[in-house]
């Protein structure tokens, strides 16, 4: 018999702090699909995608269904196409993009990752290829996202790909002008990528994966920020002793236990259900624009007056390691990024504060040294130059491949607005006003190129 | 009164027992005095309270010679004595439960919204008309919830129920009543609330 508490509690969680399935990503490996001709390249692609998600929404839905808890995107992951397309071309790339595109709105998708290149030491034809193809690629297709390594803890960085990287981004965005520079939301720039992430845009699926495999991406910064406000209300613990913050911790701990079971669950019936491995749940607190959805809210109900008040570090120091610490215990299969994003313009709360001006890149920059991806869907100005952006992503990669984890920029140069517009992208995707890029020039540096060496494992501090 | 109950008088017949009435201490400490004085075995026992009533079933192993009547007069006669408000009814066990060569899944079903008559009658009359058993049956209404109602239905829901047409027929009925319905596989809660086990 359940309890009382059990049954409102599960019910709230539902209806009142946005709990769902934020994510149940399909992964195929594209491997097995090589052959030196473009046409039976792309044939076979579309058919192996085909095989496998002819039923993924279908199944997704039902089962979603039965337990009461929406699956409110499904997606694929493929293999990075610059290895199993590495035999074509730029213009061979672009059709390849365009043929992932046409599978992903077959299968009823909304996004289909893996138009990726891993460049962390050098690249290879195939490498050059996509990175060259990215542009017209992301313009001319509408649910293909786009992933670059640049950086990894072993590796080093690749300043070449990053200068490169720099250049195609404004390209990017100025063949997307029409839609805000829209190319460039669906265009990541990691250090460390993991394999398994099932989040867009940075889902692909790694060469030391299955064949065929789900991960599942669990949300629910609505149930944390209601869990904790709770708590705030009560005031005290259960040992009725006055809060402190060991007891939020310990609240958004065991929030992100529950959250992680709810994913697992699902994530591995769909997977039964299709006959497929189940791979990972990824617990990322991943906001929308909808309010009660967002991670920014989560900073004003611990007390500061914004994300981006003195503090907001320690703040999300303290939600990620909480938030992995709970979906550690709930699941042995917690994967890919696991911890909270911060995306300017997916979150009401944090577009907020960067509007107000409470929010600066430099400060976001700070945040992504403790929080579980990076600099992600901020616009910027139009007219930033390209060795600016390369800079950007730069420092974030640095912050990743000495404290070996995971960082990514996903920047949006608009063009023709500067700071202070706005630029909306509708959607998951949101709106945003655009940010002004830290002062300073970095040619000279971005033009020296080559690779930043690996970093020394001892001496730590 | 009662047959003589000696240990040549085995125990072969089953009898469910149900007990309804005011609670207070020492009301189980009657119950089972008197079946042990009548020679009776516990079995399995389920109590449970509500506003201040008790309920309780029981069931028990009664030596053969022991009939229904006679248990039945000698637990109304035993509880007089104990001076505990109780009601009796004694029937013979029933042997087989219900659903035991079904495949079923556990569900639960929420209906929230104002309280109201007629909630439980038209709820039970769909899962009626789909075969669904009723296993435990909660109300929360309280004085925060301002005349608003929340019914628990823990059932359990056949493999050849068409889950979607009793999730369409209970919104219906909802909807008339001005109603919510959540209808979930019972995993969930657990799932979520419970630290399980191997």
């Amino acid at each position: 018999m359940l309890s009382e508490r059990e049954v409102i509690s599960t019910l709230n969680m539902l209806r009142n702090e946005h709990l769902d399935v934020r994510t149940v990503t399909l992964g195929v490996s594209l491997l097995d699909c090589a052959s030196h001709d473009l046409d039976l390249f792309i044939a076979n692609v579309q058919a192996k995608i085909s095989r496998y998600a002819a039923q993924l929404v279908r199944v997704c839905d039902e089962v979603g269904a039965r337990y009461g808890i929406p699956v409110v995107n499904k997606r694929i992951s493929v293999s990075p196409i610059a290895v199993a397309g590495a035999p074509f071309g730029p213009d061979g790339m672009v059709r390849i993009c365009q043929a992932l595109d046409a599978a992903a709105k077959e299968a009823g998708v909304d996004f289909l990752g893996g138009f990726s290149a891993l460049v962390e030491k050098g690249f290879s034809n195939g490498d050059r290829a996509l990175i060259e193809a990215l542009p017209e690629a992301l313009a001319t297709t509408d649910r293909v996202c786009a992933s670059i390594n640049v950086a990894s803890s072993r590796s080093g960085i690749n300043m070449d790909a990053i200068a490169i990287m720099g250049r195609q981004i404004l390209a990017t965005a100025r063949k997307t002008a029409a839609a805000g520079g829209m190319g460039c939301a669906k265009l990541v720039v990691f250090a460390n990528i993991p394999q398994d992430v099932p989040f867009m845009a940075g889902a692909y699926l790694g060469i030391g994966e299955p064949d065929v495999v789900i991960n599942v991406g669990v949300s629910g910064p609505g149930v944390v920020k209601k869990a904790i406000d709770r708590a705030m209300e009560k005031g005290r613990n259960s040992h009725g002793q006055p809060l402190t913050l060991l007891d939020m911790a310990e609240v958004i701990k065991t929030t992100a236990y529950k959250v992680t079971r709810v994913g697992e669950m699902i994530g591995t019936e769909v997977a039964n259900r299709l006959g497929i491995p189940f791979g990972v749940a990824d617990l990322s607190l991943a906001p929308t624009p909808a309010v009660g959805d967002s991670v920014g809210e989560i900073f004003q109900s611990l007390g500061l007056s914004s994300i981006g008040a003195p503090g907001s570090t320690a703040v999300l120091a303290m939600l990620n390691d909480a938030v992995k610490k709970g979906g550690a215990f709930a699941s042995s299969s917690v994967g890919g990024l696991s911890g909270a994003f911060i995306p300017v313009s997916e979150d009401s709360s944090i577009e907020e504060a960067a509007r107000k001006g409470f929010l600066t890149i430099e400060k976001l920059e700070a945040m992504t040294s403790v929080c579980s991806v990076g600099l992600d869907m901020i616009a910027i100005p139009g007219d930033t130059p390209p060795e600016t952006i390369s800079a950007i992503i730069a420092d974030e990669m640095a912050i990743g491949m000495i404290n070996h984890k995971t960082t990514a920029a996903r920047l949006i140069p608009v063009p023709g607005k500067g700071p202070g517009e706005e630029v909306s992208f509708g959607g998951l995707l949101g709106k945003a006003a655009i940010m002004s890029v830290p002062k300073g020039r970095s040619g000279g540096f971005i033009d020296l190129g080559g690779r930043i060496p690996a970093p020394i494992n001892s001496l730590k501090n | 009164m009662l047959p003589n109950n000696g240990p040549e008088d085995k125990i072969m017949q089953k009898y469910t027992t149900s007990f309804l009435g005011r609670d207070c201490p020492g009301v189980v400490a009657a119950i089972s005095r008197l079946f042990g004085e009548a020679g009776c075995n516990i079995e399995a026992m389920s109590q449970t309270m509500l506003c201040g009533e008790f309920a309780a079933i029981f069931v028990v192993g009664a030596p053969e010679s022991l009939t229904l009547d006679g248990l039945h007069d000698f637990l109304v006669a035993g509880l007089a004595r104990a001076q505990v408000d109780l009601s009796v009814l004694v029937r013979p066990a029933i042997g087989a439960q219900w659903g035991e060569n079904l495949v079923c899944e556990p569900f639960v079903v929420t209906v929230d919204g104002p309280d109201g008559p007629g909630l439980i009658g038209s709820m039970s009359r769909v899962f009626a008309r789909h075969s669904v058993n009723i296993e435990n049956l909660t109300a929360i209404l309280g004085e925060e919830r301002n005349g608003q109602a929340l019914f628990v239905f823990e059932v359990m829901v056949p493999d050849s129920a068409d889950l979607g047409r009793l999730r369409r027929e209970l919104d219906c009925e909802a909807q008339k009543l001005n109603l919510r319905v959540s209808v979930q596989h019972r995993d969930i809660f657990e799932a979520v609330h419970r630290v399980s086990s191997f």
